[in-house]
């Protein structure tokens, strides 16, 4: 058995293909993704056009069987909404345990599915993959961090779904002073302000040390909202640079938590 | 200006806002000592709606807050887009929201709207004012002859019938019954028309009073608009009219804390292709109240045969009826019937003797455009023309042949 295995680059197996595939549904705002296999668990990273680097974490102990061959780097790039419609072959209402194999470069991604409630049904489907485009390295490790915020995701996502569709900036102000957050949208004629003091429920942790006022397209900051939808936690970070991170836990019923990282270069101001 | 609604209320007015909206794309406010009213009307200017909240609407009312000197409530017309934007879900509202600021500063050039909800956020909302101009609509809503009051359900169920394209509906009230249908101009392509016709006993509705019989003819899209709001806040509507021509108001009102005014223009029904035939049955029609959904039947006839279409009327028809008792829907309608009830009708419109009376005991047939399909295939039966037939003076000379 170690030995088959160990002709393939990569072989995972789970119980339920289900979470992985909503959670790929949510990063899903480019054609195709770069699929990358770590010892520590499988990433899957989109870009828009260099200003949005969001990823899909999902760490090694969510597979029943994991296994990654240490000597090669395990990447390609793989048509997101391929893979996210295999995954759902049989159905959303149907659980169905899911084997990955990937035997080596320029290899199809195999998956093989067989549906819980059903015996003896089984689909295998192959995926062509491409060589990957190199990643953007957006985090700067000279840029220390100046303000880190943990929320609530349904009630980050309630804020950001009342917010006018039609604006394109959005302006988040941090600072230690009432009201710590305050996010403003200019739109045609009007601006609308929300504020959020760090004493309210949605907030679980507020720390900022100076006051700080970053703008970002809407639009991009937008893309987090179907992420947001089935997580339970997000943390905002800031750096001095302006970049900001937000990463958004999903809690699984088996208490296993599956990740989405968005990466959102600022506006500078003109 | 400055007043505070209570969460429970902010809904109230989310719904207010939403309906206007359907009417409206700005949005009139004006706040005077006893009570503050939103005012819109349509691009068409066809349709007017006025919400008045009166000052036990507002947990804290003051129309003068900022002391000016004229003593005077402030006005200002602001885009109903923004409006929208302020009170964008308001069905979940009522659980978020805490409490509502609605602030006017005579020298300000924004209305504040300032959103306290839950978690302690508070949503602010800088309103650009457009205008500084009240607006107002001139109707009389008390001395009219027809006054109809109905439940919110009764007019909205009506209406799921007609289809989403039809624009304007007609109304046809006798002290006998309230019929309803969807008005189609008469240049349409009858064999693509459906045809919605719904006839309601005076019995279902709450109070009905007909004074002068009477045909109106109104938009659809601003009657659904209030009609929702009615059923969003389940209270009452009360439809006040008097004849074509004349605008049709409906109320709605909680009959304490506000009231809602919406005016809608009437206009003709065409008579020639519009009127309703009547054919004799006799079917006994007694009404109970909760028959409506299920009695409520589609007929559709189609006659696909084109050939027949100068002769005899046919089009897309769709017919509801509503009575008690239904008898089986051979005898009462089959294919036959319709078309011999239209050809009685044609001979009427022939004649040029409508007749309009809805007996109760009369099931309306099915309307007609065969008037005007006559009239533009008119040339058709006329012989054809020879121009060696016209002899006499020559208008002007063959020019010279070069």
């Amino acid at each position: 058995m170690d030995e088959e295995t160990s002709q393939y680059y990569f072989t995972a197996s789970m119980d339920s293909g289900k979470t992985l595939c909503s959670l790929l549904k949510a990063i899903q705002f480019q054609e195709s993704a770069v699929f990358c296999a770590l010892p520590e668990g499988l990433k899957f990273t989109v870009e828009e056009g260099k200003c949005v680097q969001a990823s899909a974490y999902v760490p090694a102990d969510n597979f029943t069987e994991y296994h990654v061959r240490d000597d090669v780097d395990v990447m390609f790039k793989i048509s997101v909404a391929v893979l996210a419609e295999c995954l759902n072959i049989f159905g959303s209402g149907e659980e169905s345990s899911l084997k990955m194999y990937y035997r080596c470069e320029g290899s199809p991604l195999l998956l093989v599915l067989q549906p819980q409630s059903v015996y003896n049904v089984m689909t295998d489907c192959e995926i062509f993959t491409q060589t990957a485009d190199s990643v953007l390295e957006l985090r700067d490790e000279d840029c220390p961090e100046v303000a880190k915020l943990v929320l609530k995701a349904p009630a980050f996502l309630g804020l950001l779904s009342d917010l006018e569709r039609s604006c394109d900036i959005i302006e988040i102000n941090l600072s230690p002073e009432h009201p710590h957050v305050s996010i403003v949208t200019y739109g045609m004629q009007d601006r609308s302000c929300i504020e959020v003091p760090k004493s309210s429920d949605m907030v679980q942790s507020f720390s900022c040390e100076e006051p700080v006022t970053l703008k970002y397209q809407l639009h991009h900051v937008r893309l987090i909202m179907k992420a947001l939808a089935i997580s339970t936690k997000v943390v905002l970070r800031c750096s001095s640079n302006g970049l900001l991170l937000l990463q958004l836990k999903l809690e699984k019923e088996d208490q296993r938590q599956m990740f989405s990282e968005f990466y959102i270069v600022p506006l500078l101001d003109d | 200006m400055k007043c505070y609604v209570p969460g429970s209320n902010v809904k109230v007015l989310g719904r207010t806002v939403h309906a206007l909206a359907r009417f409206g794309d700005e949005l009139y406010l004006e706040s005077l000592p006893e009570c503050m009213l939103l005012r819109t009307l349509n691009a068409a200017e066809s349709a007017y709606a006025m919400v008045k909240f009166n000052k036990n609407f507002f947990s804290y009312f003051n129309y003068n807050y900022y002391s000016t000197e004229d003593n005077e409530g402030l006005k200002c017309k602001i885009s109903m887009k923004s409006a929208l934007n302020t009170f964008k879900s308001p069905t979940h509202m009522d659980k978020q929201v805490e409490n509502l600021e609605i602030k006017l500063d005579p020298e300000a050039c924004k209305l504040i709207f300032q959103l306290k909800c839950k978690h302690g956020i508070v949503k602010t909302h800088y309103v650009s004012i457009l205008d500084c101009k009240a607006m107002q609509a001139v109707y009389t809503k008390d001395s009219v002859p027809n006054r109809i009051t109905s439940s919110q359900r009764l007019l909205s169920e009506a209406l799921t019938n007609f289809q989403s394209s039809d624009d304007q509906v007609t109304l046809e009230a006798s002290t006998q019954s309230f019929i309803l249908r969807n008005y189609t101009e008469c240049s349409a392509d009858s064999l693509k028309v459906i045809r919605t016709q719904i006839n309601l006993k005076p019995l279902e509705f709450t109070s009905y009073t007909i004074g002068t019989e009477t045909t109106i003819t109104f938009t659809l899209k601003e009657f659904r608009a209030l009609l929702s709001f009615a059923e969003a806040l389940s209270l009452p509507i009360q439809l006040h009219f008097e004849t074509t021509g004349r605008p049709a108001v409906f109320i709605v009102h909680n009959g304490s804390t506000f009231e809602a005014h919406f005016v809608l223009a009437t206009s003709k029904a065409d008579n020639a292709t519009q009127a309703t035939a009547t054919q004799n049955t006799t079917i006994d029609r007694k009404r109970k109240e909760s028959s409506f959904q299920d009695s409520a039947r589609k007929k559709v006839h189609i006659d696909n045969d084109i050939s027949k279409c100068l002769d005899e009327d046919s089009h897309l028809f769709n017919f509801i009826d509503i009575p008690d008792e239904i008898p089986p829907p051979s005898a009462l309608f089959n294919g036959d019937g319709a078309i011999n009830g239209v050809n009685e009708e044609t001979n009427n419109v022939n004649s040029s003797k409508i007749n309009n009376d809805i007996d109760s005991d009369h099931i309306p047939a099915s309307p007609t455009a065969k008037a005007m399909i006559k009239s533009v295939f008119r040339r058709c039966f006329e012989s054809t023309f020879d121009p060696r037939a016209i002899r006499g003076v020559i208008l002007a000379e063959d020019s010279d042949s070069e």
